[in-house]
């Protein structure tokens, strides 16, 4: 388990490496907003294996304001990018 | 509604005299509870239709995690070899939900199965334009997404 | 048996999530990035969130678990979508490779209205209402 544990944190370690080269190569600001957004989902699932490998369950509750905060953020980003159109919704 | 508040009640009351707090004993409690209302449901006006959505969303969802891998491994084998095997293209589907919630709800469903992803809804809320990323077979695609959205409606209707 | 599923269920979902990072780094343009990454980084998260419950086993760890799993069903389209939506407004360009677009010839850029393309002379002519300034 411990083995499986830790393959599992080198390859998401290796996949915040690549997200952040997409967030300093990324041509335009959505580019850069996706990949914060998946860097957001990616550390929620380092907390959830820390959790198990810990045995503390309260890392979940870490989890859940991690994943609030990139949903929020990507709402906000979204709102500065379409600004001043005039749409309702 | 009625029914899914009498489902929880009836397996908390389960679990609360049995006296074991395990999460596998609340499931048991909760197919307890909804035999027990399946075989009340005659008696019961309030109860009328409930006993037979829960296959229904059981189906639901075992169809939409089927779709959700298969999808899922067909966009990570043309991520993982070099050649692009992808059609990507915007699509314009006309929708047969009416309210905002069934919009919503097949909006967010259509976003997560991979190879499609709902950019906007018209402003009369009659089409839902869609990026979808194997445009190979139009037809084939289509036929899928009217199906995911005939299944999603049957829910809620 | 335990053991093994949960071993199963946290490789596969650190393989989905560097799938996603994959995807997000190779994919050719904003859209089809975004099909890489909110569903793999989500279906990633879920499977690694059911590996939490079948590990602590305890119901409000179980239920914390699966409101994870709720939130991140319930969010990770949304973003998606107004992320897509507003990227897609703001002018990101498409990959050359893309075959139609139909949303285009329906969208004005000046009045951000969106036509559906089913409008009929019945449904665009506009009847005299008592409201309207004379």
């Amino acid at each position: 388990m411990e083995i499986v544990i830790l393959i599992s944190q080198v390859l998401m370690a290796l996949a915040l490496i690549l997200a952040f080269v997409r967030v300093v190569r990324g041509p335009s600001l959505p580019d850069r907003v996706v990949a914060l957004e998946l860097f957001a989902s990616i550390v929620v699932g380092l907390v959830g294996l820390t959790a198990i490998q810990s045995d503390v369950s309260s890392f979940l509750d870490a989890a859940i304001v991690i994943a609030l905060m990139g949903f929020l953020a990507a709402i906000g980003f979204a709102r500065f990018l379409e600004r001043g159109g005039p749409r309702d919704d | 509604m009625t029914g899914a508040i009498w489902n929880l009640l009836l397996a908390l009351a389960w679990v609360v005299l049995s006296g074991d707090f395990t999460g596998l004993n609340l499931t048991v409690g909760l197919v307890f509870g909804y035999i027990t209302l399946v075989l009340i449901e005659p008696q019961v006006e309030a109860l009328q239709g409930y006993p037979a959505r829960i296959p229904r969303i059981l189906g639901f969802l075992g169809f939409f995690i089927k779709e959700l891998l298969m999808a899922n491994l067909k966009v990570g084998f043309d991520i993982l070899t070099p050649p692009w095997h992808m059609k990507p293209g915007v699509i314009a589907m006309p929708l047969d939900a009416r309210t905002e919630l069934e919009i919503t709800m097949v909006a967010n469903l259509i976003s997560l199965t991979p190879g499609t992803l709902s950019l906007d809804v018209s402003d009369d809320r009659k089409v839902l334009y869609i990026h979808a990323m194997f445009l190979d077979d139009e037809e084939e695609l289509r036929r899928n997404l009217k199906e995911m959205e005939y299944r999603a409606l049957e829910l809620f209707r | 048996m335990i053991e093994f599923i949960k071993g199963v269920f946290i490789l596969s979902g650190a393989l989905f999530m560097l799938l996603a990072a994959l995807g997000i780094l190779r994919l050719p343009d904003l859209l089809t990035r975004m099909h890489a990454t909110t569903k793999a980084a989500a279906l990633g998260v879920i499977l690694i969130m059911l590996a939490v419950a079948l590990h602590f086993g305890e119901v409000d760890v179980v239920a914390r678990a699966l409101a994870i799993i709720v939130f991140i069903l319930m969010t990770a389209p949304v973003a998606a979508h107004v992320i897509g939506r507003a990227g897609y407004f703001v002018g990101s360009k498409l990959w050359s490779g893309t075959v139609k677009d139909e949303l285009r010839p329906n969208y004005d850029p000046l009045t951000h209205e969106l036509k559906s393309g089913m409008e009929t002379e019945a449904n665009a002519r506009r009847e005299p209402k008592e409201s309207d300034p004379s």
